[in-house]
């Protein structure tokens, strides 16, 4: 399968905490400026505590920049979808032949107003015209359907490497030749049943979330949208593109080992992340940087730094690595797609990615992530996305084929 | 893609047991909406002490998946590839419920864990040790048919492996009074078998169920059946033709089918749909239905393909599941059609082993 034709990303689009455009997700990152705040637009009793990294726009102001009428029923999944979808189809014409498919991700789905409707939906008619848009696959539908997009459309759900799973299967099928091009990616709202599950848990952080530091405290969530137009070789050279990266290996892997938590050696991340050099053919010392998981959360950090331990042949010998989710808080679903785009930006921009909050390295692990935006030759990056279910996938960008 | 899946061992939960097990042509009657699925003595394959913390879907989706591993001999898998409609949905409200009775505090977290969508095929990873390929598609009334895609494809990339594949939905105590509200459910007659004749009443009778199957590249004595086709669409303008393409596209004619599997549910809204393939492109073939007596559910086609392997391999369509009164010769070739209130149509083409 090494040497089938890699699928080429064409474009890409993305909201976030940290911006409702590539360019200012960019600006962000590259000036240090985190998107994490305290709750302000979901009604729970955590408003104004919790830090989250929520997108500054109303569901109303969605709709609005969108021209969606009022009484038409989107979800907030759907609507920052529909938002950065918009930006990664700018450049698409999907009325010139070519096979194109939709393969989206989520966790949350409708959640957000089925748990907003919940006893309302049996008392009044009000708002029943949302009871549709509670299935995952849902959102999915409606952006086909605006968008016109009539090849394979399909959903996957695999907790927090969702997306990361929608932009292998993406690249499978264009290697496959099933398509001749692939909108994939994600999105995930914040949503009181979310946040409310993590906090359950006790992994939800009291203050900004520190990945890979030895004092993490745990997570802050998020909310992102993000997805890729993935071409053919052929397709993208027919089209004369300028591609932005190649998605040169993928791998998915599962650990087998708890519900919820990673395993203490990360043994699902470590044959994921195998898996997927291989099926680019190459060795882990050809990777320049990796965009880790890194939740903050005191198992993943040590799991997943422990996989890299191992992959790199010790901690010396492990690239430069960081976590973007203190900017963007973890995303769920959308963290595989905002990641994927960040790791392409570390591409085309020749630059490591901050991790922002890090002072103190993990003493069990002796690994230092990069705290500071870094210009250096970027050729190939590993992006890790590990989730519940023990589902553990890693991908490959690459600047050339 | 013509990647064959060769069908070893299905294992599938329905409420219909004893039809699923092809011992009789009785079919349970049923006089309700919605229609639980049988338990199985979960404890005859999994431990006790593991049953009590899992869901029904989770439950569901082990069992069927260790009696299809058992069926087909495998002691292990490489991969695990289901689809879901709605997922662990009792747990979903489990949680929701208790955000709201409790103002938000001091929350159990099993529920929301387990309300993840990919919680049974992660089950199924967890209990057997498998730590390979695991995939969840949640596409509603075609998540079982991109679980199909996505094992073709696999099984292209891998072919030595073996692959459990499946599907499994669960009704859920809150969600039906929402489809009640929306108008998805006859709650004015429902009954099982659900009479498919004109003019026939708005409305689905609701159930639920999981089918596995353990599939490989290869055919094997224990070899029961095997899919050579799958396609879906979300819309569909000319039925006729899009089915005739797909036909085309795996170098057979109409006549080539021996019997025709179609999606009947009983909601006269839609059932036009089927019936107007049925009188159309389909009138000269052997036709069936399935979900008259299986329900609704957005993965049942695992199981109306748990009972087309049946068929397969005893050569006998059961009285109960015929729509008209042609008699099937030799069954090589069944086509399963399937579509939900008139969106999310697929396809599943099945064959005998050998042929």
């Amino acid at each position: 399968m090494t040497q089938a034709p890699q699928a080429v990303v064409s474009g890409m689009g993305v909201v976030s905490a940290i911006g409702l455009t590539v360019a200012e997700n960019l600006d962000a990152l590259r000036h240090a400026r985190s998107g994490i705040r305290p709750l302000a637009l979901i009604p729970s009793v955590h408003k104004g505590k919790l830090l989250v990294g929520e997108i500054p726009l109303s569901n109303v102001e969605l709709y609005g920049a969108l021209g969606i009428p009022e009484d038409e029923a989107y979800t907030r999944t759907a609507l920052l979808a529909l938002l950065a979808m918009q930006e990664a189809m700018a450049e698409v014409d999907l009325g010139d032949g070519r096979r194109t498919g939709l393969i989206s991700a989520t966790t949350v789905g409708g959640m957000d107003a089925t748990e907003r409707y919940y006893d309302d939906y049996l008392e009044s008619p009000a708002h029943r015209h949302f009871i549709p848009t509670h299935p995952c696959g849902h959102f999915t539908e409606q952006i086909a359907q605006r968008y016109g997009i009539r090849n394979y459309v399909t959903t996957i759900s695999t907790a927090c490497s969702s997306a990361a799973n929608a932009i292998m299967l993406g690249a499978r099928m264009i290697r496959a030749g099933l398509l001749d091009r692939a909108i994939v990616g994600g999105a995930d709202s914040l949503s009181q049943f979310t946040i409310n599950g993590f906090n359950s848990l006790m992994i939800y952080s009291d203050t900004y979330c520190a990945p890979f530091d030895e004092h993490r405290k745990g997570l802050n969530l998020g909310e992102a949208a993000a997805f890729l137009v993935l071409e053919s070789e052929a397709t993208a050279h027919e089209l004369e593109r300028t591609p932005l990266a190649y998605v040169s290996g993928y791998g998915n892997a599962n650990d087998a080992f708890h519900q919820t938590a990673s395993s203490d050696d990360g043994e699902g991340a470590l044959l994921a992340m195998q898996s997927a050099l291989k099926v680019a053919g190459l060795p882990p010392s050809a990777i320049d940087y990796v965009n880790a998981h890194g939740t903050a959360t005191p198992n993943n950090d040590l799991s997943e730094g422990k996989a890299l331990v191992e992959l790199f042949g010790g901690n010396e010998a492990v690239p430069l690595f960081s976590s973007t989710k203190a900017f963007t808080g973890h995303t769920l679903a959308a963290a595989g797609a905002i990641e994927a785009v960040y790791s392409i930006l570390a591409l085309s921009e020749q630059a490591v990615l901050p991790n922002l909050n890090f002072n103190t390295p993990i003493a069990e692990l002796g690994i230092t992530p990069q705290t500071e935006w870094k210009a250096t030759q970027v050729r190939h990056v590993l992006s890790n996305s590990l989730g519940f279910g023990g589902n553990c996938s890693s991908l490959v960008f690459s600047k050339n084929p | 893609m013509t990647q064959t899946i060769y069908i070893h061992g299905v294992g599938a939960i329905t409420s219909q047991p004893e039809l699923l097990d092809g011992a009789t042509d009785e079919v349970r009657a049923y006089q309700q909406v919605l229609v639980p699925a049988v338990d199985p003595d979960y404890k005859a394959l999994i431990p006790a002490l593991q049953l009590r913390r899992l869901n029904k879907s989770m439950r569901m989706a082990l069992y069927a998946a260790r009696v299809a591993m058992r069926e087909a001999g495998v002691e292990q898998v490489d991969a695990i590839v289901t689809g879901t409609g709605l997922g662990c949905l009792t747990d979903s409200e489990r949680f929701v419920q208790a955000m709201r009775e409790n103002d938000e505090q001091f929350l159990n977290p099993t529920p929301f864990i387990q309300s993840t969508h990919n919680m049974a095929a992660a089950t199924i990873a967890l209990a057997i040790g498998c730590k390979g390929y695991n995939m969840t598609y949640v596409h509603n009334a075609t998540s079982m048919e991109a679980a199909m895609l996505d094992t073709m494809l696999y099984l292209c990339e891998h072919p030595e492996s073996t692959v459990l594949m499946g599907g499994g939905d669960e009704l859920g105590l809150r969600t039906p009074q929402f489809w009640e509200q929306a108008g998805y459910l006859d709650t004015v007659r429902p009954q099982v078998p659900t009479p498919l004749t004109s003019p026939g009443t708005p409305g689905e009778v609701a159930s639920e169920g999981s089918a596995f199957f353990a599939v490989s590249a290869k055919e094997s004595e224990r070899t029961v059946a095997k899919i050579t086709g799958v396609k879906t669409a979300h819309d569909v303008t000319d039925m006729s033709a899009w089915i005739g393409h797909f036909l085309v596209e795996h170098g057979i004619g109409i006549g080539d089918l021996d019997l025709v599997m179609l999606g009947y549910n009983g909601d006269n809204r839609y059932d036009a749909i089927y019936r107007s393939v049925g009188e159309g492109i389909f009138s000269d073939l052997p036709q069936a239905a399935y979900k008259h007596v299986l329900g609704e559910y957005d993965t049942v086609v695992a199981s109306g393909m748990a009972l087309a392997v049946q068929i397969l391999v005893h050569q006998r369509v059961p009285a109960v599941l015929r729509l008209n009164s042609y008699e099937p010769g030799r069954l090589r070739r069944v086509l399963l059609y399937n579509q939900r209130r008139g969106k999310n149509h697929s396809l599943v083409l099945m064959q005998t082993a050998g042929c």
